[in-house]
């Protein structure tokens, strides 16, 4: 095992919300790491804190207590870009606009912008597109942009929150293989959010299993497939097995997430 | 057939009603079986404001009117906006103002006039002002909640693109609230229009107002039919001019309907 | 925050005519407008203006709705209805309704007719075009739910796409009165001899300002509690309806 400083470091990290004047644990001290170019993948029931943890990482949130560090290996770069789960594009830019964006912000010039930014849009196959609005783009073209979007920043570290799960099965599939020759060919260091275990086990290293509320890290599994990696992986009976050891521990949070809906569900309802 | 043939075929009750409407008109005028004195021929309204429009009449009360609305719109709308942009900025801006706001909506503007003739030298200021009331609070109203709906995540995803303080003002805030601000101006130069006119029906002897007002005063109501064509007119313009306008200025808007 | 501004506003004035840093001639202060407001009320004068108004904005709004909520449904369901009504709706709807005054003053001569019409005319289209927005706006696989499960023609009307439209009906309903009460008041500041409109002109021109203002007063209250009232009864009728918006 190299020993070198993890590129992401999430050390006991807790985040608690104040709501209605109650607090709500979302994260219970949070241990990871991330290795330079590793594909992370954290799965979890709904309400594990997966999301807010993306959003710690982004610093689009403060953590209550524990540390993050993410390592900056080029300066100049941002620590961080992220695909957001609805993919947030502006709506009154183009397509290409919108990829430039925070180029834009961080005042990177004019032909350098447009540059990456055809660039970006051919890795993502929407060269065509530049000059269209996000509203005439079906959802999967729409993510898409989010993605060229986040990779134009040519952050330190790619950060995807359930990018695929607003996209109809198919259109799924056929990005699952575009995220993994994206990223086979740039090497970027990612964390993948995400409530498919079937995905997170096509395309990452390792996956992080997290808790029902509040979020706490159950286990870590390596994914030992192979890389490169291609969808019928799928078909492998390591594959299969691995999906089986871990649904049975995932299914077990699910469960239990469920049961605390139903059980605060009663407390409305006074029975 | 050619699309406009097409588009004719699809309506032609439309430009037919209206037609067949002022054709019979002008025979039941004409017959006697409306009363000329309170329907006259079209024909003859027609010539009248030929008339008014030849001798400088229509003009001399055309003018004044746009220039008050010209003057009184730009007024609310650059108050308008300003203010509501700074109310769906600031949330304690917005608490305060809200129930001013919501009290003084609602109360026709030419009731205005007497407090702005109060405030202001009386004559053309206090006109402009008093037709800049209700445009105002209009425009402010669409403005503020034009920022308020922009879609919390696009500006989450925004600030982490790095974009901040007057960037993230710029090029996410105005923008996004682009649509809203244009429906506001909108309907805030057709407000303009009708304070506009009714002012001028109570306090002006020149305008379009007035001369409705004077023609109904000494009973010429052939010149009160083509007044309030032209009146008509203005307002066709404003209304749905602006709407052409908006498909131009505003190409990111999927198409909705514009009422 | 939202006591702080009104009431800071109030008190400032105050001060200002008190110590007349402003003329209490034109700017009264509140608590002498106030004291006029419940004299008037008293004496009954500025009650019977106040129904004299209510009167007329009840029946402006009742020769409104009538008509217009059918006529809107009518444009919504049947395409040819819409095409023959519609010329007349675009071609009036952006003209300033207080312009049909001098016309109706003559046809009907001065009076209540002429009033109540000019006030109902506002709302008559606002109510048809919000209607007529409420059925071309529904989901329209509502329809085929309906069709789906054997609601068809009549059926279908009462069970499906009148509910549909409702909130958008009850939205025009809303706004229409709001827009009727607008066009009498300034109807009655026009021409009328009663009401509150007229009041308002009355006292302007007499120069009596407490008077004024109080009348003022009244007609803002009264446009409050109208879309207040409205808004909540919306609200309460149409439980279903997640927001209300404007």
């Amino acid at each position: 095992m190299p020993t070198r400083d993890p590129k992401v470091l999430v050390n006991e990290v807790s985040v608690t919300f104040e709501s209605h004047g109650r607090s709500v644990v979302a994260l219970e001290r949070i241990s990871l790491q991330a290795q330079a170019g590793e594909f992370l993948c954290i799965v979890g029931p709904s309400g594990s804190g997966k999301s807010t943890l993306l959003r710690v990482l982004a610093g689009l949130l403060r953590q209550s207590a524990g540390e993050v560090r993410i390592q900056a290996d080029h300066p100049g770069t941002p620590l961080t870009a992220m695909v957001f789960q609805e993919h947030a594009l502006l709506p009154w830019r183009t397509v290409r606009d919108n990829v430039t964006f925070g180029l834009e912000n961080r005042g990177v010039g004019r032909s350098e912008r447009e540059a990456r930014a055809r660039e970006m849009l051919a890795m993502v196959g929407l060269a065509r597109f530049a000059q269209h609005y996000p509203h005439q783009l079906s959802g999967g073209m729409k993510q898409r942009v989010g993605i060229a979007r986040a990779l134009a920043n040519d952050p330190e570290v790619l950060l995807m929150d359930e990018p695929l799960a607003a996209l109809d099965a198919q259109t799924r599939t056929i990005m699952q293989e575009e995220l993994l020759r994206i990223w086979a060919s740039l090497g970027k260091t990612v964390v993948y959010v995400t409530h498919s275990l079937e995905e997170a086990l096509l395309l990452g290293d390792r996956v992080v299993l997290l808790t029902a509320r509040p979020g706490r890290v159950s286990e870590i599994y390596p994914v030992d497939l192979g890389r490169p990696r291609g969808l019928e992986v799928r078909a492998s009976p390591a594959y299969g097995a691995l999906l089986e050891k871990i649904w049975s521990r995932l299914r077990e949070e699910v469960v239990r997430a469920i049961a605390d809906d139903r059980g605060s569900d009663s407390e409305k309802l006074g029975a | 057939m050619t699309a406009l043939g097409r588009w004719f075929a699809e309506r032609w009750i439309t430009v037919a009603s209206p037609a067949a409407l002022l054709l019979g008109w002008e025979w039941a005028s004409a017959t006697g079986v409306l009363r000329a004195v309170f329907f006259p021929r079209p024909s003859t309204i027609l010539a009248h404001l030929r008339d008014l429009a030849l001798d400088g009449t229509l003009w001399g009360h055309t003018a004044p009117t746009l220039a008050r609305i010209g003057w009184s719109f730009s007024l609310a709308a650059v108050l308008g906006v300003t203010i509501g942009l700074a109310m769906g900025l600031w949330r304690r801006l917005r608490e305060g103002l809200d129930p001013v706001f919501a009290v003084i909506y609602p109360i026709p503007s030419v009731l205005f006039l007497p407090l702005v003739s109060f405030m202001v030298p009386a004559g053309e200021i206090a006109l402009v002002v008093t037709s800049a009331v209700t445009s105002f609070f209009l425009i402010a109203f669409t403005t503020t909640h034009g920022v308020r709906q922009i879609d919390r995540l696009v500006v989450e995803a925004a600030t982490h693109y790095g974009a901040r303080g007057w960037r993230l003002f710029a090029t996410v805030l105005l923008p996004g609230a682009l649509p809203f601000i244009f429906t506001g101006l909108r309907l805030g130069l057709g407000f303009s229009l009708i304070v506009v006119v009714a002012v001028e029906i109570v306090s002006a002897s020149r305008g379009l107002g007035a001369l409705l007002w004077l023609s109904w005063q000494v009973l010429k109501v052939e010149d009160m039919y083509a007044t309030f064509f032209v009146i008509a007119l203005l307002g066709a313009l404003s209304s749905y001019g602006l709407a052409a306008l908006r498909a131009r200025l505003l190409p990111w808007v999927p198409d909705v309907g514009d009422r | 925050m939202g006591v702080v501004v009104p009431a800071a506003v109030l008190v400032l004035w105050e001060l200002c005519s008190r110590l007349a840093l402003i003329s209490p001639r034109y700017f009264p202060a509140p608590t002498t407008i106030g004291w006029v407001l419940v004299d008037r009320f008293v004496a009954g004068d500025l009650g019977s203006d106040l129904v004299v108004t209510l009167t007329r904005l009840a029946f402006a709004f009742a020769i409104a709705a009538v008509p217009a909520i059918p006529l809107g449904l009518l444009m919504g369901i049947a395409r040819p209805v819409r095409d023959l009504v519609e010329p007349y709706l675009a071609f009036i709807f952006p003209v300033p309704k207080i312009t049909l005054l001098p016309f109706l003053l003559i046809i009907l001569g001065v009076g209540e007719p002429a009033f109540v019409l000019t006030g109902g005319s506002s709302a008559f289209f606002q109510i048809v075009i919000s209607t007529l927005a409420g059925v071309q706006t529904m989901d329209p696989r509502l329809l085929d739910v309906g069709h789906n499960y054997g609601a068809h023609g009549l059926r279908l009307f009462w069970k499906v796409i009148l509910p549909a439209a409702l909130p958008a009906i009850f939205t025009g309903l809303r706004l229409g009165l709001g827009l009727a009460l607008v066009t009498l008041v300034a109807v009655e500041f026009i021409a009328a001899k009663s009401g509150l409109g007229h009041l308002v002109f009355r006292h302007w021109q007499m120069l009596s300002t407490p008077e004024m203002y109080a009348a003022f007063a009244l007609v803002g209250a009264l446009g409050l509690v109208l879309t207040r009232g409205l808004r909540a009864l919306q609200a309460r009728v149409l439980t279903w309806q997640e927001d209300i918006g404007v």
